[in-house]
């Protein structure tokens, strides 16, 4: 009995240094902005210079 | 007051000179203060207090779920999509959209603003994986052929009648949001439509749509489409470029222009009978009227919803108004269109705040708001976030927005007669269309909008490039000096901020604010700046 609780309070530890984990990451994320600045230096120039070498099929019919 | 109040309230005055809304107010900074110039990309977040920054990043981590969701759903379609459509990279800066919408936003305000949003987020989302996971262009899906695209301006609801049909609202994602979230996205596509000689003094959403369809950007669905004479004459124009170029069997449904006039049911009824018709011919499927009254008993809630907000909004107490009202009834109505559970449940739990806060008083934006006004515009107020910079700039709150008065009319769930009838009669009311063409009334019902909602403000845009509009500017403005309203038209060119700049739209109430009525801005940072690279 002891053993399954010591058992359960580890893992309920892990689970909790996890969740403290993600939420000290994402909450770093969003405070500094973090994933708009990625977008707009680097994921839209990136796909903006792809577009812009597009060949289009541009008709009217 | 409990321990962790104490705390919170603790930590909020030691981070208080962090909050833009308190450097605005003992003139140390403001909203402007943690932006990039240009960019309008903030150095951090907005801190609004512990609880309220707290409910800001679990919302911002919904949205994030719901994004991953999308992908996960159809991770093939989605990178080929990004890949093909200029447009889905614009949908990448809907972080930034959302957080420019909520600037000082607050409390109750906040947390409707974000029920409001996060619905929209998780019905796009999986309508975007829907679409691209059936797009032609990518080898198509199991549903591919179920699809039925239909016009944007179309409500899709009387389709709904038709089980295991989707009605697709075709131009939803290349043009009619993404415009609002990304001003760059649009004139690329004008200028498209303009390489091919339509001429640049036409309304610049029907370019677009046009440069879209000539730029092969359209998802390609279904086995017919449903095009339509609304709103204006210009829209007319785009869905024949868009018919010739789509090359699908094409049903115009050409509602009658003056549809306030109960002689025009008839008419507007046969057309949508005819297209009926022609869906149940193309698809060989039988409309099927209980089918439909599942959806109309949802719209219809949501309407009576709707009218009960409208009560509320009448009063200075209202938490829901401004870019959260205005963007959730637009896309809730003629997106949506009761089509979605999911946009029920958020009316039913924001209406109880709602009612709540008018038994409590409680005073929205910090009790900042110096005026109330009825807003007359399009997509433009939404890429420049103009509700929600005249909130914080001058203190004008946006009590209801024209897009917001589209049909409200009940529908009839037992007999298909009169469902047709109202259904018709809704559908006339749709967007762009109930205000803007179809008579001088209807123009003018502006006064009786703005008097019956308490509103001592009209603002009202002006989209340089229509042509139906540009007429009555004159007598706009002698009317709401007879009938005593403070009225500023802002000039705009819709979709393309080149023509009209978001600094230049907002000149236009800089002016009246400080020249005519001799006030001061609440938050000086936001009077003047350049966001000209921000999306």
């Amino acid at each position: 009995m002891g053993k399954i609780v010591v058992f359960l309070l580890k893992m309920l530890g892990k689970l909790a240094l996890a969740a403290l984990i993600l939420f000290v990451a994402t909450f770093t994320l969003y405070i500094t902005n973090a994933e708009n600045k990625l977008i707009y230096y680097v994921v839209r120039p990136f796909l903006n210079r792809h577009y812009d070498a597009q060949v289009r099929d541009r008709r009217i019919v | 007051m409990r321990v962790t109040d104490k705390i919170i309230s603790a930590i909020d005055r030691k981070l208080e000179r962090f909050d833009p809304l308190w450097q605005a107010e003992h003139g140390v900074g403001g909203q402007r203060s943690r932006y990039r110039d240009k960019t309008g990309v903030a150095k951090w977040r907005e801190w609004r207090g512990v609880k309220d920054t707290f409910y800001d990043y679990t919302q911002w981590l919904n949205n994030l779920v719901s994004m991953a969701g999308m992908v996960a759903s159809a991770p093939v379609p989605i990178l080929k999509g990004f890949w093909e459509y200029r447009w889905m990279g614009s949908y990448l800066g809907t972080f930034l959209f959302i957080d420019r919408l909520f600037e000082g936003y607050r409390g109750e305000e906040l947390r409707i603003a974000h029920m409001n949003m996060h619905a929209i987020v998780q019905s796009l989302t999986k309508r975007i994986a829907f679409i691209l996971a059936n797009d032609r262009r990518f080898g198509g899906g199991s549903e591919t052929d179920n699809c039925i695209p239909h016009d944007e301006t179309i409500t899709p609801l009387f389709l709904k009648g038709f089980k295991g049909l989707h009605p697709i609202p075709l131009q939803t994602l290349p043009e009619f949001i993404i415009c609002d979230i990304d001003q760059h996205i649009e004139p690329y596509y004008i200028d498209v439509a303009e390489s091919f000689g339509l001429p640049a003094d036409v309304c610049s959403r029907c370019a677009a749509e046009t440069g879209v369809a000539l730029d092969d950007a359209f998802p390609l669905l279904g086995r017919v489409m449903l095009s339509t004479n609304m709103p204006c004459n210009a829209s007319e124009s785009t869905s024949m470029f868009q018919r010739r170029r789509i090359g699908l069997p094409d049903n115009p449904i050409t509602l009658a222009m003056q549809h306030q006039n109960p002689e025009a049911i008839p008419y507007s009824r046969k057309e949508l009978e005819n297209a009926l018709a022609f869906v149940e011919e193309h698809y060989g499927v039988k409309y099927d009227w209980d089918e439909l009254f599942k959806y109309a008993r949802l719209m219809n809630e949501q309407n009576t919803i709707e009218l009960e907000k409208w009560d509320l909004f009448k009063t200075p107490y209202s938490p829901l108004s401004g870019i959260a009202e205005s963007l959730y009834r637009l896309y809730s109505w003629q997106s949506v269109n009761g089509q979605d559970e999911y946009f029920n449940r958020v009316d039913r739990r924001v209406i109880e705040i709602m009612r709540r806060c008018y038994e409590e008083k409680y005073r929205p934006f910090g009790g900042r708001t110096r005026h109330r006004a009825f807003l007359w515009g399009p997509s433009a107020v939404y890429y420049t976030d103009f509700p929600t910079w005249t909130q914080n700039c001058w203190g004008i709150t946006i009590v209801l927005n024209m897009d917001s008065t589209m049909g409200y009319n009940m529908i009839d769930t037992t007999d298909p007669d009169k469902a047709m009838d109202d259904l018709t009669a809704f559908t006339q009311r749709a967007c762009m269309r109930h205000h803007a063409v179809g008579g001088w009334e209807n123009i003018n019902a502006v006064w009786d909008w703005a008097r019956s909602f308490n509103c001592d403000m009209v603002l009202m845009n002006d989209n340089i490039a229509c042509n139906g509009m540009l007429g009555v500017h004159a007598m706009m403005e002698e009317q709401a000096r007879e009938l005593g309203f403070h009225f500023i038209f802002i000039e705009h060119d819709l979709q393309d901020s080149r023509t009209v700049s978001r600094q230049d739209m907002r000149n236009c109430v800089n002016n009246y604010m400080s020249v005519v009525l001799n006030e001061k801005p609440l938050d000086p940072t936001i009077v003047e700046f350049d966001d000209s690279e921000a999306y």
